[in-house]
């Protein structure tokens, strides 16, 4: 792509495609961990889901300085050569992420009525399917944690400026861009750059409840 | 052979007993009511029957079998089916719902279907199986749950206060279609109620619960009749006895003669009591001050009299007595 507008269309598509790729990360692992979280009585559950609460206020610089100090050339994963590429904003975007897919997925299971566990159970369902049957009657919940993570890695923009470097062609995504824009005094594009942002995270918003609608029957 | 045996079971919450029971039995197709109020123990004890909670001590035995193990558990759940007192219907359809318990026993897709249909039809609700499940009433979803328990065909259907949101005429459609199950394959029904005129109506046996306790003071004097009906005073045969009873009910009934409204004397007394029968008395246990005084009539009633009463009338195990009561203090159900 090139011109201005290609390079926008290029932000874009990097951001949507770091958003995307984080939220299914950490909901992969964050929902089956809040699953049991929510699901199981353990000694130190309640310190693990004040653990994770506090997770959720972290900020993203603190975030994105961690993930720096670990890609570093000199750091512990250096040899990855990972720094200010897509993938380490995809990382820093997960430890954000994580967190948020882990505490809401275990407050939506806690929130299930306890008549689902035992009718299903006495119906005859084994472990698994009686699991299962939590999680769709939990479905709505989980799927609003989704969202929220989503929105969060998509709006994001300290830990992807310092581990992703804000390289033009490469590590430039929504918020960055808007963030150079602005302090180089181009408003008329951060504006641009920003209206697109918003547009995006509504149109994932309208997919996500049509979703909704279709699996409501 | 019993559907199940209960020994020495015993079931806490925070350290408070919700439930200690000595024994039980409940032999197979009985229709046993747990009575007793609210906080008796009723849920507690189904929910250890029906396997989803496990007691803190004591055994329960299955079909002969005792059942301890989570595996042996998971397995009896197979078998014993409960519907809570405010059921839940899962999101989606009626049909998925009832044909539920069919997947989780890997019936094929398609037969679920029909067997939950039919289950459906034996509830006389088979109209309701593409309905979601939001759109049902309490009365409905309390059917659909009942049809969903039916399903998987269970030995034994635990039913937790079954028609405390129902109206009568849904009472009585539930009781039916769940005799018909009855008469169409051997089904033990346990079923938790606070009205003693639902277990008086339809149970054939009783056990009473107070304080998480089988309470020794079961509802006595309950005798099944059939009432000739035509006047309003009527003449009732109860085994070889014959009493007046005071009802326009016609038909099969239950007849409930409170102790406490029955006088006991020595001699025939001459009062408005319309019905004296002459017994012995063959059991006298004292309870809270008061005796409770069981006279063979031919029929076995038992009086609630105070112990002053009792010891100056002289009575005595084996002694005679005259048990008088109205015919107005015969309840019928």
């Amino acid at each position: 792509m090139s011109g201005p507008g290609g390079e926008v269309v290029g932000i874009a598509v990097l951001s949507l495609k770091v958003a995307l790729i984080a939220t299914v990360v950490a909901c992969l692992l964050g929902i089956p961990l809040g699953f049991f979280l929510g699901w199981t009585r353990f000694a130190g559950r309640r310190v693990l889901l004040a653990l994770l609460n506090t997770a959720l206020a972290l900020p993203t610089v603190v975030i994105g300085l961690l993930i720096y100090l670990l890609l570093a050339r000199r750091g512990p994963l250096g040899a990855l050569g990972m720094l200010y590429t897509w993938q380490a904003i995809v990382v820093a975007e997960v430890v954000l992420a994580l967190p948020i897919a882990t505490a809401l997925s275990a407050a939506a299971i806690q929130a299930v009525d306890p008549r689902v566990r035992r009718t299903a159970l006495t119906l005859g369902a084994g472990t698994l399917r009686t699991a299962w049957t939590v999680a769709r009657e939990a479905r709505f919940a989980l799927l609003a944690g989704v969202v929220v993570a989503f929105g969060r890695v998509l709006s994001e923009v300290g830990a992807a400026l310092m581990v992703g470097g804000n390289v033009r062609h490469e590590t430039r995504t929504l918020t960055t861009a808007i963030t150079l824009a602005t302090s180089q005094g181009d408003f008329g594009l951060a504006v641009a750059l920003g209206l697109i942002l918003l547009g995006l995270a509504l149109t994932v918003s309208v997919v996500i409840q049509l979703l909704q609608g279709h699996g409501d029957v | 052979m019993a559907t199940f045996e209960v020994a020495a079971l015993r079931q806490e919450f925070g350290g408070r007993t919700a439930l200690a029971l000595a024994s039980l039995e409940v032999r197979e197709g009985a229709r046993l009511a747990v009575v007793g109020p609210n906080g008796a123990g009723k849920s507690t004890l189904l929910r250890l029957l029906a396997f989803v909670d496990t007691p803190v001590s004591g055994t329960i035995a299955l079909e002969g079998r005792r059942v301890a193990s989570a595996a042996e558990r998971r397995a009896a759940r197979r078998r014993v089916t409960m519907v809570e007192q405010r059921p839940y219907l899962f999101r989606g359809t009626v049909l998925g719902n009832v044909a539920y318990g069919l997947h989780s026993r890997g019936v094929p897709r398609s037969e679920a279907g029909e067997r939950a249909a039919e289950a459906l039809a034996r509830l006389r609700i088979r109209e309701f199986a593409g309905r979601d499940t939001r759109a049902l009433s309490e009365g409905e979803i309390q059917r659909v749950a009942v049809a969903r328990a039916l399903a998987v065909e269970p030995v034994a259907l635990l039913l937790d206060e079954p028609v405390s949101g129902a109206d009568r005429a849904a009472q009585h459609a539930l009781f039916e279609a769940l005799a018909e199950e009855q008469s169409r394959r051997p089904l033990t029904i346990v079923f938790a109620s606070h009205l003693l005129e639902d277990a008086y109506r339809w149970a054939d046996d009783l056990l009473a619960l107070h304080q998480g306790r089988a309470s020794p003071v079961t509802p006595e004097n309950l005798f099944r009749v059939d009432l000739p009906g035509g006047t309003p005073m009527q003449i009732v045969k109860v085994g070889p006895l014959v009493l007046q009873v005071v009802t326009d009910r016609q038909g099969p009934a239950t007849l409930a003669i409170p102790p406490e409204e029955i006088v006991l004397s020595t001699e025939p007394l001459h009062s408005s009591a319309r019905n004296v029968l002459q017994g012995r008395i063959v059991r006298v246990a004292e309870h809270g001050g008061a005796m409770r005084v069981t006279v063979d009539a031919g029929i076995e009633l038992v009086s609630l009299i105070t112990r002053q009463s009792f010891e100056e009338m002289g009575l005595a195990v084996g002694g005679s007595a005259f048990a008088s009561f109205k015919s107005v203090a015969v309840r019928v159900f």
